[in-house]
């Protein structure tokens, strides 16, 4: 008998006052003892809720409409919750995506082991110290750790507590939400080794749900794959690798690459083989496979990733091309502590570059190496501690609050959230019209003639309809084109966009990359591209550099760096990006 | 992992705009109208709407209404209810009645003065000191906090009794200065996490002035808080001006609800029985606080952008 | 410990604050409140020269430099010394607050507790069986109560429970015919005296502990720890105290120091429909006399207890919440 047994499961959404919403429509499946089940979709797919429903945690507005969930014989769906607890030792446990609030703030971490224990009265008053000790050597922490409260440590450790708590209920099932996404890169990859070594050596089912097939292909077995409520496909793990069969896993799929390839390309990317003169030529030619199109109005995106996208909407732009460059030299910036007796923190140090007019240069590194802190350096938000940074004429390392103005129309911004940029009160035009009015000479009919034509630019057609929208009407991806045609609307020199795909679903992500790579080419902008992602740096930006706890430690031409990199660091960030099999994925 | 996102139907979606219409401003009066459905949608604020409205009416139309005039003491003293007199006279020989309706005036009139004065303060205040960083921010911390701790009813009452029967103008005067502190706090927190939101550093890059990122960027974003602060603060007011003029530091010839159970204290309806005279001023303060308080439940979604959708359809 | 060190800093700053803005009113004030009050003080006999100096001191009469007038008025209030009342002349204003104070510490301070504990239990309750009349009732009947005038309440009590009835003593703190001692008999009268004040501002109060207990707890019961904590198969009632309220009671405390002033200030009216010999009355008594003197030494007092109370609730807070003790 298999240990889980999903038959014909429906969840719905009923949200007060609105109408009731299908989040998981009829699944049927198998899970055996010891199976390693990766679970993978995009936000809104309902793979949490279904994660959700299968460790008994769904609650209103959620509620399992129609099938079952039997586990180990026992239907837990139609349980009462008193009857669930009492199932929750050695039955299911879940590990929740956001494990930094998963902690009662309040209670000390021995306090949480101790709670579990006397809840289900499985360790006696005498073992349970020594057993809370044993649990969290399991997650490779100390036995100190059990005297911190959740405010005391580190993402990665909180989330390694969280694990160390699940597995105090010896369950025979673990279903990990997201368990890494909150994480920085380097933390996520040794959380997800221990996650996997806990599951070999303790022989529990697990399930791994994340939006990241490259990730969940290199660590399961098996693969779910869900899209809009469904499962689409279920198979193991090599033959997905090897042959995917529904079109939205190839779509998936296709999205991936190894960054270290001679050649690496994605649906509406360009190739980029680290041969500049190619990548003109190609886009000369005229058929750049550049897909710069609106997404559709609702949020499903297209299934498969269109054959024939229709050209760059982009037009060249004339005698505006970049002609100044941005000059760091010897920049450092060290934060003081608010509060005394802290080290100051150094979080730029001493680092220098220059963004030539018209290049893209790629600034990568794992969260706090600094490189957010240089782009507010470089946009005058933030002054360095010592150093210059020059644009032009402009000194922008001392600039006045009179020249900020000046510098916004050459240096413009791409934010990484599209959700908090846009202001939830002003529709598209309101928002596009401001900088052209506040940057430009454009009045009336002429501004609004611009508003229209900077939204063609960025593919929101038809620009009418999409002018009068508010931002929550729009989906992520449509909302980021927003944001990167506000960058544009004062004409400027230099785009720096700060991880402006992060939030955004894996298939929309090639669409927003291949824009700003096409506004670059044919705008002749320069762009300083900030990530932690080496696979977008790969694909958008010809140089990069970098960037750990503040200093640069290594730089070049991307491809050169990442084929062949030179600095430990560089090379744990390569090793840290999933690789599901040696050269499977990338098709060169 | 939110099924729950909202897919717009392509119905609301505007076809067509006229050239004329600039910038996506909405038409102040569809979106007052628009704020009002809003709070009208939500039931307990639709009774609190309801009892304000009554109250507002009553206010307005009080010579209309009321059988006679609120000072007229040419009536029997301490009458129980008649039929000439519903809720009987007082010991001064005033009809009850006439006067309970006559003080909704005072009431309404100090709750609405009082409430936006406070607010306005509480708005300036809140703003300037969440935008504001460093030693003046600290400074208006400090003053704000003393503020909200020191005990506003007697600091009322010590002010009052040095401006000797001021009336009404005096009342308001000391309800606002001791009134604004706390939608002064609430506001400048807000304030804080919408300046360090994405949004607002962009429009510094789109070359906004401070004024306007203060005004067009946050300030419509804290609708509700607004609209929350300014029926809090009239509550209060309306219940320190009762409780002022109970005690009779205000202009007590003035016909109150405040006044009304200052005189009947002090003529001692508590002995002759006139519970009517000590029930109905002290119920219809109540009931008006209430009403304010019951549209605060309705104000949570001013600031939902959804109230501008289609504001030009 | 760095914690308690600011808050102590910061009631320091604030008891000067509030001391310095008692001696600013008076001279902030149109007229001469000074003088009147030596006026009024004069109609008992000839006013010393000392009486007359401590009174020019504290209300503001223009001898000396402003700043020598401040010196000389801290002085006077580190030495509890705040000059004669003319009401209850010549008693100094003093021994007048010190006999009035603890009826109004142990009244308000106990029911404020009381009712803050009760409220905030409720406020749980109602949380936790949202949509149940557990949480109905409270929150239905907490809204309406909370927007009573306090001294209506109170004149409403004392109507029916006190004249109509005939239940309880109508006026005072304790029988005309008793001597206030701690005996047995005096406690147990003083007692039956207290009900129908402290029921007035249990039930003017109550509501708002409820109605804010109950907001931020709905607001915890949806964060992750409660979500884990209920995935760990905890004990409905661990997840509900020890994860739900235990969080949900930080916010509440702080709101519970801010309004701490606000049911001071509804006391005071609850004293004066009683005729309970404390602060409040005392303060009313001087108001409508104009003893000016007596106005200001109630005031101050009144504000420094409740910014002691402020620093009690801060220190609390700091031992209720680990994050404070980096």
């Amino acid at each position: 008998m298999s240990l889980v047994s999903v038959q014909g499961l429906f969840v719905v959404y009923e949200p007060q006052g609105a109408l009731p919403v299908p989040a998981v429509r009829n699944v049927s499946f198998d899970l055996e003892q010891g199976d390693f089940v990766g679970l993978v979709g995009e936000s809104g797919s309902g793979k949490s809720t279904l994660g959700f429903a299968l460790t008994g945690l769904s609650k209103p507005p959620a509620r399992v409409s129609a099938g079952s969930i039997l586990f180990d014989g026992v239907d837990i769906a139609g349980m009462t919750p008193a009857q669930l607890r009492v199932q929750r030792h050695g039955g299911f446990a879940m590990v929740l995506q956001s494990g930094m609030n998963a902690l009662n703030p309040v209670r000390s971490i021995r306090d949480h082991f101790f709670d579990i224990f006397t809840a289900h009265g499985h360790v006696s008053k005498r073992d349970r110290e020594a057993r809370a000790i044993e649990l969290v050597g399991k997650v490779e922490l100390p036995a100190s750790v059990l005297d911190r409260f959740s405010g005391e440590l580190s993402g990665g450790m909180r989330q390694r507590v969280s694990i160390a708590l699940a597995l105090s209920l010896e369950p025979r099932l673990m279903v990990f939400d997201e368990p890494t996404t909150a994480l920085d890169v380097l933390v996520q990859h040794a959380v997800m080794d221990t996650i996997r070594e806990l599951q070999k050596s303790e022989k529990f089912t697990a399930v791994l749900i994340s939006h990241d097939l490259g990730m969940v292909l290199e660590v399961t077995e098996r693969v779910m794959v869900m899209h809009d409520g469904l499962v689409v496909e279920d198979a193991l793990a090599a033959e997905i690798l090897a042959a995917p069969q529904h079109p939205y896993t190839r779509m998936l799929l296709s999205h991936y690459g190894d960054p270290r390839a001679a050649v690496v390309e994605v649906p509406g990317l360009a190739a980029r083989g680290g041969d500049r003169a190619t990548d003109v030529a190609v886009a000369a030619a005229g058929n750049a496979p550049v897909t710069v199109t609106g997404d559709t109005l609702d949020t499903l995106e297209p299934v498969a990733a269109p054959a024939a996208p229709p050209a760059s909407t982009v037009r060249r732009r004339e005698g505006r091309a970049a002609r100044e460059a941005i000059v760091v030299t010897n920049v450092s910036k060290i934060y003081q502590r608010p509060s005394r007796g802290e080290e100051p923190v150094c979080a730029v140090n001493n680092v220098s570059f220059t963004l030539e007019p018209g290049a893209s240069m790629a600034l990568v590194g794992a969260s706090g190496s600094g490189k957010s802190t240089i782009a507010k350096l470089i946009t005058g938000v933030e002054r360095p501690t010592s150093g210059s940074i020059t644009f032009g004429d402009l000194q922008i390392d001392t600039i006045k609050r009179r020249q900020l103005k000046r510098l916004h129309t050459e240096v413009q911004m791409v934010f990484q959230d599209p959700y908090a940029a846009l202001n939830p009160l002003h529709t598209v035009e309101y928002i596009l019209t401001r900088p052209i009015l506040n940057f430009s000479r454009l009045r009336g009919r002429d501004a609004r003639a611009r508003v229209l034509e900077l939204l063609e630019t960025v593919g929101l057609t038809p620009v009418e309809q999409f002018a009068a929208r508010l931002p929550h009407q729009l989906s992520g991806g449509q909302r980021q084109r927003v944001v990167i045609a506000r960058a544009l609307a004062s004409d400027p020199q230099v785009i720096i966009a700060d991880e402006p795909v992060s939030m955004l679903d894996v298939s929309l992500r090639a669409g927003v990359l291949a824009l700003l790579d096409s506004l670059r080419e044919t705008w002749g902008v320069s762009m300083l591209y900030i990530t932690h992602d080496l696979l977008s740096a790969r694909l958008v930006t010809d140089q990069i550099m970098v960037l750990n706890s503040g200093a640069v430690v290594e730089e070049g031409r991307t491809a050169d760096v990442l084929q062949n990199p030179q600095d430990e660091y560089t090379i744990r960030l390569l090793e840290a990006i999933p690789h599901p099999t040696v050269g499977g994925l990338v098709q060169s | 992992m939110t099924p729950t996102r909202t897919i717009i139907p392509p119905t609301s979606i505007v076809k067509t705009m006229s050239p004329g219409d600039h910038a996506g401003t909405a038409n102040p009066l569809r979106v007052l109208w628009r704020a009002f459905a809003t709070i009208w949608s939500v039931p307990k604020a639709r009774i609190g709407v309801a009892m304000l409205g009554v109250f507002v009416l009553v206010a307005i139309f009080a010579p209309l209404l009321a059988p006679y005039a609120a000072t007229d003491n040419s009536f029997g003293r301490s009458e129980d209810m008649s039929a000439a007199h519903w809720l009987g006279t007082t010991a001064a020989g005033q009809d009850v009645l006439s006067q309970l309706i006559y003080g909704a005036r005072v009431s309404v009139f100090v709750g609405f003065v009082a409430g936006l004065l406070s607010t306005i303060i509480a708005v300036l205040i809140g703003l300037s000191w969440g935008y504001l960083r460093g030693f003046a921010g600290e400074v208006i911390n400090f003053i704000v906090n003393l503020f909200l701790v020191i005990p506003a009813l007697p600091l009322m009452i010590v002010i009052a009794a040095y401006l000797q029967n001021g009336g009404i103008g005096m009342i308001v005067l000391v309800v606002v200065i001791t009134g604004w502190a706390w939608g002064a706090r609430v506001l400048r927190s807000q304030t804080q996490s919408l300046r360090s939101r994405d949004f607002v550093t962009a429009a510094i890059f789109s070359g906004e002035s401070p004024s306007r990122i203060v005004f067009r960027e946050i300030l419509p974003n804290m609708t509700s808080l607004i609209v929350g602060s300014f029926f809090g603060a009239s509550t209060a007011a309306i219940l320190a001006e009762a409780g002022l003029e109970f005690l009779g530091l205000g202009d007590s010839t003035t016909v109150s609800w405040g006044t009304m159970l200052f005189w009947a204290q002090n003529s001692n309806a508590l002995l002759t029985g006139q519970w009517v005279l000590l029930f109905a001023p002290g119920l219809c303060i109540s009931l008006l606080a209430t009403s304010m308080s019951l549209i605060n439940f309705g104000v949570d979604g001013l600031s939902n952008p959804r109230l501008r959708e289609g504001a030009k359809r | 410990m760095r914690y308690t060190l600011s808050k102590v800093g910061l009631l320091l700053l604030t008891l000067w604050a509030a001391v310095t803005l008692n001696f600013l009113l008076p001279r902030l004030m149109p007229g001469s409140p000074a003088d009147a009050a030596i006026a009024k003080l004069a109609q008992n006999g000839p006013v010393s020269p000392s009486t007359r100096a401590a009174i020019e001191a504290q209300l503001g009469v223009p001898t000396g430099s402003a700043w020598d007038q401040y010196l000389q008025y801290l002085n006077n209030v580190v030495h509890f010394d705040f000059g004669v009342s003319y009401t209850f002349f010549p008693q100094s204003v003093a021994s007048l607050v010190a006999t009035a104070l603890p009826w109004t510490l142990v009244l308000v301070g106990f029911v404020t507790i009381v009712a803050f504990i009760f409220g905030t239990l409720l406020g749980v309750l109602a949380a936790w069986k949202r949509g149940s009349w557990l949480d109905t009732l409270p929150t239905v009947g907490g809204t309406f109560a909370s927007a009573f005038p306090y001294f209506w309440t109170a004149l409403l009590l004392l109507f029916f429970l006190g004249y109509v009835a005939g239940w309880f003593p109508t006026s005072g703190a304790y029988s005309s015919s008793a001597t206030p001692d701690f005996s047995v008999a005096f406690l147990l009268d003083a007692l039956y005296h207290s009900i129908l004040p402290a029921t007035t501002i249990l039930i003017t109060s109550l509501g708002g502990w409820i109605l804010g207990m109950r907001s931020t707890m709905i607001n915890t019961l949806g964060d992750d720890y409660v979500t884990f904590a209920e995935a760990n198969g905890l004990h409905p009632r661990t997840v509900a105290i020890r994860y739900a309220a235990r969080n949900a009671i930080l916010p509440n405390l702080t709101s519970f120091g801010l309004a701490l002033g606000g049911v001071v200030g509804g006391s005071l009216l609850v004293e004066r429909v009683f005729n309970y010999p404390g602060v409040g009355y005392l303060l009313y008594t001087a108001v409508v006399n104009q003893d000016f003197p007596l106005m200001q030494a109630l005031f101050l007092i009144i504000t420094i207890s409740v910014l002691l109370a402020n620093f009690i609730v801060d220190i609390l807070y700091g031992i209720l919440d680990p994050r404070t003790r980096r």
